[in-house]
This record gives C-alpha cells, sequence and structure tokens, in this order.
C-alpha cells in the first residue's frame, strides 16, 4: 500500500474520526550567484509527511520530515495522547466532500530534471547575458524543482499533484550606485525568461548609475510588477478568511461586492494557468480548485475559503485550503491597455519604481505600511523619465493604493522571489497620488 | 547518528573534496494556537536529516536528506560532491577556509521545568486565560482579536567536519507570539505584535508574566486610542526605548556586519551592506555606539556555545565607541580578512545551509537611570515600542513607527503621542546619541536570511537611548 494511504489506515484506526495525509516527494537544486559567479550549488531530495488530524472537534496538524515509517507511527501516538487535554477548536468543521480534481494538462517538464542534475549551463547563461550590458556583476538565483504531492483523505480523497518548476532572479549591478533586479517562474524550463530577466535587471542596473536625491511628498507611482507583485501577496493575505477573523487583514470591515479598488483593477485566483508553478486541480482538503477573482474590477468578489473559514462565514470553500489558513494559488493582474513608455507619458510628476522589499503594518486593520524601494527608481516629470533617483519609501494606506490605480500595462510578467510569495502575472500599474516618506538626518 | 555523520564526512574527502562537513540535525516542536480565549488547533513538528557541505575545485556543494540510512547519506555526499564539480568551472575565486581551531565537545542546555513538567490542559488554560485577562481592561474601546501561539522546540546536533571539528548539543526553547487589536467606531485602531523568546523550559513563562502585561497594555492602548496627540514635528530630543533600540542595533549594526553580505554573497537576498571591505577601523558614531553581538549569554533566544562548523562562539564588538570593530564571520570569510572566524555560521534545520547570522545583538548599556535620562530632556518624546519599521538593503535608511510614546516637558512624562515616526540613516543614530541608561533589556526576533530563507532565533536588545535634535515625521491618516 503506498506510504500516504496506509498513514491515513494507522490515523483512523488509533481513533482519529477525520484526517488528511499529504506526503510531499521532492527533487530540487538550487544555484545561488554572486559576484558573477556560484557561492554555492544546493540540493534537496525530500519526502515530507503533513497530517490533519481531528478528535472531538479537536485539530491537531503535523509536519514530519522523515522516511522512518516509526516516525510517523511515533508521531499518532505522540498527538492522540494528547488529543483530551485539548479543547474543541473554534474553527472546527467537517471535512468537505471531496470532488475530482480538475485536469490542468500536463505541468511537468522533463528539462527541469535535466538541468536538477547540472545546472551550471543554466547559470552560465544567465551570468553572460547580464554581462551583455556593462554591468559590474550579478547575484541571485536558480531554483529547479520536481515534486509530486499525494493526499488522501478520510473522505475518501485521493488525488497526486505533480509538477516542475523553475524560479529564478537576478540582481545587476553598475557602478557605484546602479542596481536592477528582476524574476521569473514556470513550470517549464525557460531559457527565454530567464534571459529576459538576466536583460531587465541589467538594463535598470545601467540606467540607473548616476542618482540624485529626490525629496518625499505626493508623487504618481508606476510599479513595476516586482513592486506590486509584492503588495498583491498581501492583498491576498488580506483577502483570506484565516487573516481576517486574526486581525491581520484590511477587509475586516468588507463584505464581497464592497468596492475596494479601482475599477481598473481586477485580480484573479488562477489555479488552473499551466505556466505558473502554482497552478493544482485540487486543495489541500480534496476540494477541486477554481478560478475566480479576489477583486473584480475594483469590487471584493471573493474571500478565500477552506472548509472552516467558511463555515465560520456561512460561506462555502472556494478550494483554497490550506488545512488552517486558505491561501491563494498563482495571482492574474487582468492587463490594462498601456505600453510602459504611454503609462510614463501619463505622469506630470511621479517616480518609477523597479523594486522594493521590507513591506511592513503599522496596522494591517487599517491597512497602514510602509515600504523601501531598492534597485532603480526614475524620477519622470511631464511625461519623461528624466533622471534615476536614489531610495525613498512607499508610506501610505494600501486601501488608498488600490483606489488610486489609474492605469495598467497590456504586458505583464511572470515574477516570484524573496518577496512575491505567490506565482504572479501582472503588469506595471500607475497609482496616482501615492504618500512617499525619506530619513529626516 | 554519529556513525552516519562521520562517515559522510570520510565519503566527501574519498570522493575528492578539499572539506567536508556533515551535520544531523533535529527539531521537534510543539504548537498551540488560540484566538480570543478558543484553542485553534495544535501541531507538532519532527524534523530530522542530515546536511552535508563540500568544497570541491575551490566550489561549494550542499546536499540535505531526511533519509537518516547509510545508503540516503551516500546518495547525498555524492549529490553535492558532483554538484559543486559541475559548477567548479565557473569560479573566478576558489574558495577557501580559515584555520580556526575547531571545538570537540559536548554541551546542552537544561530546562529548569522540562516542557513535561506541566500537563497539556495546565498550559491550554494559561492561554485561553490571556483573554480572559484582558476582559475588562478597557472602558470604551473593543478588543475584536487577541491571537497567542506558544511554541515549545528542541533543536538536536551533531557536526562534524574533516578539519577535526565535532560538536554534539541540545538546546530547548519557548517562544510566545501574540497580536491584539484594540478598536473604537470613533478613535479607529491601534495593533500590537509581540514575540517573546528564550533558551530553557517552562520557566520562562513564568519570568514574561503575560497575565499581568496584557490587561496593562490593553488599558494603555485605549488611552492611546483616545488621548494621544500627533508628534511635535520641530526637532526634539527623542528618548528611544529598548525595544526599539534592539531592533536598530539588530538592522543597523548587526546586518550589515556580516561578512558575507559585506562581499556581496547576499546581494539579490538579504541586500548588501553601506559597510565596504576595508572599512574596519572607520567612525559610524559617538563614543556610546558600542554594538555587542554575543551567543553565549545564558538563557538567550539566539544562545550557542559552538557554531554550526564547531567554531567557539564568543562575543563580538561590532561596533565600538563609535567605530566599525569586528564582522560576523564565518571560516570562509574569514580568510577574505586576514583573520578567523568568530563563530558566527548558523544553520535553521537540517535542510539549511549554515550562513552567517547574529545571535543576541545589543547596545552596551550605561550607567544612568531612566529618570536621569528623562530629566536631561526638556522637550522631547519617549517612543518605548513600535509596531511599523524597514530599512534599505544597505542597511542605511531606517524608519520605525511608535506604539507607545509620550511627550516628555521638563523631564517629565506628560501626555501620549500617536504614530511618531523616527526615521534617520545609520549614522545619524549612531553619532546622535546623548546619553544611554542602565536598563538593558532583550527582545525576541526570528531573523530572517538566506535562501531558502532560513529564519532563525535571535534576542536583541539594549537600554533607553536619547537622541539629541530629531525632527519626527507624522504617518498619514
Amino acid at each position: 500500500m503506498e506510504i500516504y494511504k496506509r498513514i491515513l489506515k494507522e490515523a483512523l484506526d488509533k481513533g482519529f474520526q477525520e484526517a488528511i495525509v499529504r506526503v510531499l516527494e521532492s527533487e530540487r537544486t538550487m544555484t545561488k550567484i554572486a559576484n558573477s559567479e556560484p557561492s554555492v550549488v544546493q540540493h534537496w531530495r525530500s519526502l515530507d509527511i503533513g497530517l490533519y488530524l481531528v478528535k472531538d472537534k479537536r485539530i491537531f496538524i503535523a509536519e514530519v520530515r522523515g522516511l522512518d515509517p516509526s516516525g510517523t507511527e511515533y508521531t499518532l501516538n505522540q498527538l492522540f495522547s494528547i488529543a483530551d487535554k485539548l479543547r474543541e477548536s473554534e474553527l472546527y468543521a467537517p471535512l468537505p466532500e471531496p470532488g475530482k480534481p480538475v485536469e490542468i494538462g500536463n505541468l511537468v517538464d522533463k528539462n527541469i530534471d535535466k538541468y536538477i542534475e547540472d545546472p551550471s549551463s543554466l547559470a552560465e547563461e544567465v551570468i553572460n547575458t547580464a554581462h551583455e550590458e556593462r554591468i559590474d556583476y550579478i547575484a541571485g538565483m536558480i531554483d529547479l524543482k520536481h515534486e509530486k504531492e499525494y493526499i488522501a483523505s478520510s473522505k475518501g480523497f485521493e488525488g497526486m499533484h505533480e509538477y516542475t518548476s523553475m524560479e529564478s532572479y537576478i540582481r545587476a549591478f553598475a557602478g557605484e550606485e546602479g542596481s536592477g533586479q528582476w524574476s521569473t517562474c514556470s513550470t517549464k524550463l525557460r531559457r527565454d525568461k530567464l534571459a529576459e530577466m538576466a536583460r531587465i535587471a541589467a538594463r535598470y542596473a545601467v540606467d540607473s548609475k548616476s542618482r540624485v536625491d529626490i525629496e518625499p511628498g505626493i508623487y504618481d507611482l508606476i510599479l513595476s510588477p516586482m513592486v506590486f507583485g509584492n503588495l498583491l501577496d498581501y492583498i491576498s493575505y488580506m483577502a483570506s478568511g484565516f487573516s481576517i477573523l486574526t486581525g491581520m487583514s484590511m477587509f475586516i470591515k468588507n463584505k464581497p461586492g464592497d468596492k475596494v479598488a479601482s475599477e481598473k483593477f481586477t485580480l484573479i485566483d488562477n489555479p488552473h494557468e499551466p505556466e505558473l508553478p502554482g497552478s493544482r486541480g485540487f486543495d489541500l482538503e480534496g476540494v477541486p480548485t477554481i478560478r475566480k477573482p479576489i477583486i473584480e474590477k475594483g469590487i471584493l468578489a471573493t474571500i478565500l475559503h477552506n472548509s472552516k473559514t467558511a463555515a465560520k462565514f456561512s460561506a462555502s470553500t472556494t478550494g483554497n485550503a490550506g488545512w488552517i489558513s486558505p491561501e491563494p494559488w498563482n495571482l492574474i493582474v487582468e492587463p490594462g491597455d498601456y505600453r510602459l513608455e504611454e503609462l510614463i507619458s501619463e505622469v506630470k510628476k511621479g517616480i518609477l519604481i523597479n523594486n522594493n522589499w521590507y513591506t511592513r503594518f503599522q496596522n494591517y486593520v487599517e491597512g497602514e505600511f510602509s515600504t523601501i524601494t531598492r534597485d532603480a527608481l526614475f524620477f519622470i516629470e511631464n511625461g519623461e523619465i528624466k533622471t534615476a533617483v536614489r531610495k525613498i519609501r512607499i508610506a501610505d494606506k494600501l486601501g488608498n493604493i488600490l483606489r488610486n490605480i489609474d492605469g495598467l500595462t497590456k504586458e505583464r510578467y511572470d515574477v516570484k522571489w524573496w518577496e512575491i510569495s505567490y506565482p504572479t502575472r501582472a503588469p506595471y500599474i500607475l497609482v496616482r497620488g501615492v504618500n512617499t516618506s525619506k530619513h529626516t538626518i | 547518528m554519529l556513525d552516519l555523520v562521520e562517515y559522510a564526512v570520510k565519503l566527501a574527502s574519498d570522493l575528492g573534496a578539499s572539506y567536508g562537513e556533515a551535520r544531523y540535525h533535529g527539531i521537534n516542536g510543539f504548537t498551540i494556537y488560540t484566538r480570543n480565549g478558543n484553542v485553534m488547533g495544535s501541531g507538532i513538528t519532527s524534523r530530522r536529516g542530515i546536511a552535508v557541505r563540500v568544497v570541491v575545485n575551490g566550489a561549494l556543494g550542499f546536499a540535505a536528506t531526511p533519509e537518516l540510512t547509510r545508503d540516503g547519506v551516500r546518495k547525498t555526499v555524492e549529490k553535492a560532491v558532483s554538484l559543486a564539480k559541475a559548477v567548479s568551472q565557473l569560479m573566478k575565486k576558489p574558495l577557501k577556509q580559515d584555520d580556526s581551531r575547531l571545538g570537540r565537545a559536548r554541551y546542552s542546555v537544561v530546562a529548569r521545568k522540562p516542557f513535561d513538567s506541566i500537563p497539556l490542559d495546565e498550559k491550554v488554560n494559561y492561554m485561553t486565560g490571556l483573554w480572559r485577562n484582558i476582559q475588562g481592561s478597557t472602558k470604551e474601546a473593543r478588543i475584536p482579536v487577541l491571537t497567542v501561539t506558544y511554541n515549545e522546540w528542541t533543536e538536536e546536533k551533531i557536526i562534524v567536519n574533516s578539519d577535526g571539528g565535532y560538536v554534539e548539543s541540545s538546546i530547548p526553547r519557548i517562544t510566545m507570539y501574540y497580536n491584539m487589536v484594540v478598536t473604537s467606531p470613533a478613535k479607529g485602531s491601534l495593533q500590537r505584535w509581540e514575540q517573546l523568546g528564550g533558551s530553557g523550559g517552562l520557566e520562562l513563562l513564568e519570568k514574561w508574566r503575560l497575565h499581568e502585561k496584557l490587561p496593562e497594555e490593553v488599558g494603555r492602548y485605549e488611552e492611546i486610542l483616545f488621548k494621544a496627540l500627533p508628534p511635535p514635528t520641530d526637532p526634539v530630543d527623542v528618548i528611544v526605548g529598548s525595544e526599539i533600540v534592539g531592533l536598530v542595533v539588530h538592522e543597523s549594526c548587526g546586518h550589515p556586519s556580516e561578512a558575507d553580505r559585506i562581499m556581496g554573497r547576499e546581494a539579490a537576498q538579504a541586500g548588501k551592506s553601506f559597510i565596504k571591505p576595508g572599512m574596519q577601523g572607520s567612525r559610524i558614531g559617538n563614543e556610546y555606539a558600542t554594538v555587542i553581538d554575543d551567543p553565549t549569554i545564558p538563557g538567550s533566544y539566539g544562545f550557542y556555545l559552538y557554531d554550526d562548523e564547531a567554531v567557539p562562539a564568543r562575543a563580538r564588538y561590532l561596533y565600538k565607541e563609535g567605530v566599525i570593530y569586528e564582522h560576523l564571520q564565518n571560516r570562509f570569510t574569514a580568510p577574505f580578512y586576514n583573520t578567523r572566524s568568530n563563530g558566527a555560521a548558523r544553520a535553521m534545520d537540517y535542510a539549511s545551509e549554515p550562513i552567517i547570522r547574529m545571535a543576541n545583538t545589543y547596545l552596551k548599556p550605561g550607567d544612568m537611570s531612566f529618570e536621569e535620562l528623562l530629566e536631561s530632556v526638556k522637550r522631547g518624546v519617549y517612543i518605548k515600542s513600535y509596531m511599523e519599521w524597514n530599512i534599505d538593503d544597505e542597511r542605511w535608511s531606517q524608519r520605525y513607527v511608535g506604539l507607545e510614546a509620550y511627550m516628555i516637558e521638563n523631564g517629565e512624562l506628560k501626555g501620549y503621542v500617536r504614530n511618531p515616526v523616527l526615521e534617520v540613516t545609520t549614522k545619524s543614530f549612531y553619532s546622535s546619541i546623548d546619553g544611554v541608561d542602565r536598563n538593558l533589556e532583550f527582545y525576541a526576533g526570528t531573523c530572517g536570511k538566506g535562501e531558502p530563507s532560513q529564519g532563525v532565533p535571535v534576542w536583541f536588545g539594549g537600554p533607553n537611548v536619547k537622541l539629541k535634535n530629531i525632527r519626527l515625521r507624522s504617518t498619514v491618516g
């Protein structure tokens, strides 16, 4: 019997009334690059076991990394021995009826397996492509993965999800101050995307070599997919029922149907986009995944749910489990009709921002936050880029950013990196009248 | 387990690695999540495996496996060696490691009250009781959310390397997180998030006294919500509380002092550093600016006695009396500085590469009392705690938004100040210090770095610090 079915049987035999077993088999190689050479190449072959168990409405989660089957039995015994000492979970809801997983198509690219064995030529290609521009050096990484996930539940669900992925980001440096960063992701080995990423990062680095200071104030901002992708992370996190329940969401006061953004903005969670590595046919509760708008033409359309948060909201699961917290799978922003140059031409006084990090909230409920730019940024005046400028903070309310979106490009990019957790397809966006800040001394 | 670890190191040498290192790393943890006095769930984490690092032709290879058999370890070593060999053709500067004197030792932290010395239902009562305790702490404001997470875990390691290092260790830790929202329809809301943590056992719960702390905090936040006034925006003296000072020194001294970051190894991830090679000895602040990182503080969240390369830990003076003094080093960065490692290599778990990390970072306290520090301010602001913060990728421009803050007039705390923003550069912060008190306090955090990102336990702290002539900002809204 396959290991995941055997563990499920053990859990139910032990006396747990509901259970889900998730077995994740993974082979992965990551090449880290620094100073235009590999700093380390890392490899993982793993088999991780996740358990969701219920006894008398008490919920237990276990994460076991190890191939020793007795380890799982030990964990089950441990959990069962404490089962009566815990209390009924506030979040308890019966596991949902399983559905038939959605067929997405082939998410496996055998080429990825080849480069998991030896990624050196990819690293060389990325380094060389970036150096076609007059940069000094690059840093970054190429992450290649082949994963098989098996899920069995006490509701009779059995499913297998297999995919490969390529994720990469590169930061290029030129001169004293010039730097640019870009990222990419795919379920396929896409050399064209790696080359495009290296070129964009290098071009931003070269263009931002000489910078001047800029006074903080209110500006129109053009946010690259790297910056907006990071904000989308927070927006989609806040659209999760769990975040609303735990006071980590600016949507705490909203209901689906409320206007929360510019009508030009539509954000979709699409788990059926075969190019993006978050795609899958079923969620972690065995519910079929669906394509859904989170925000549609400015209206809050869907709160993301698993069966537990759905029960709390008297709603239905949206196929986004997460055993405890629902999560999106792939974030896709509907395109606009601008070219980037046209978007720039719409700006009288503004800044184009390549990248950001350290987005931190003063208050999630109010959406008050700041984030600090990194890499290239350019001052725009009367529809033209005038000069590269030095770092500044975006310091505003996330709700204001959403409401003030005034334009999006046709062209979109698939991005994912440190500050973008979910595979994201996003355009450049223009946001009007954003507050910025900077150190006072 | 030792035999498997030793086998990995020997096999690496047999396969042609000039350096081999293997680490058995096991983590067993237990978690309880609560919200508004209800248990949401509970969880167990068990991660055990062996990590292998090798140097082949000057290139570094890393591989990890949870398969704790001779066959599993063999495949892992072979993979690390073959991948390092493959990418070594791209190396321009082959890696080398220093000749640090390595430890051969066993040590463990003994919990005064082991995790199992209190029955689980008592732990649950402790957690859910926190919600009951804060009821009635506000007059008008509501508390829609209090989430509290409890996490106990033990970390066990066996480290062996081909240079003779051998260290076994076992460290139990406890951490708690809470998040609360205090709200009023008329005044909006305030949010407070805090992490507590230390090495040891359940005695830490007694020390943290959350049952007393949370009701006091809630009452104070209601007052801030209703009574606080905007901060002055003309230059004033600012007393920065130890919680913020700890974060400042972690972010603007600890991180930029990591030698791997200075050398560009984290440039695309955790960023670069304003400290460039050759800047040791440069002035960054005045005589008050002494920042120490010390892994050996008993009971600390970042406690260890040997790092993951088997190098003995010791206190490191990162900034000394205003001068950039010593960087955090591992055995691979030290040769570039003609020095030896100071024991800063740590890995989050078996699947993680040891990289340069802080442990317990703090600003050196002085001998004044807080009252004396306060008395020295004619007009100013005291910012005790924070919510939002960030710092740029070179660790220069930083921002902290105060949560609990007070006006100071003629040496006395007056009314509350709402959302003061301290936005300064690293040099301006360390150059503006005009006094420090003796109240050294530490705070717990989980510090992120690396790829895949690794979160490791740290403490950061310091005394209360007075800054001269600071222009504060106010947040929007």
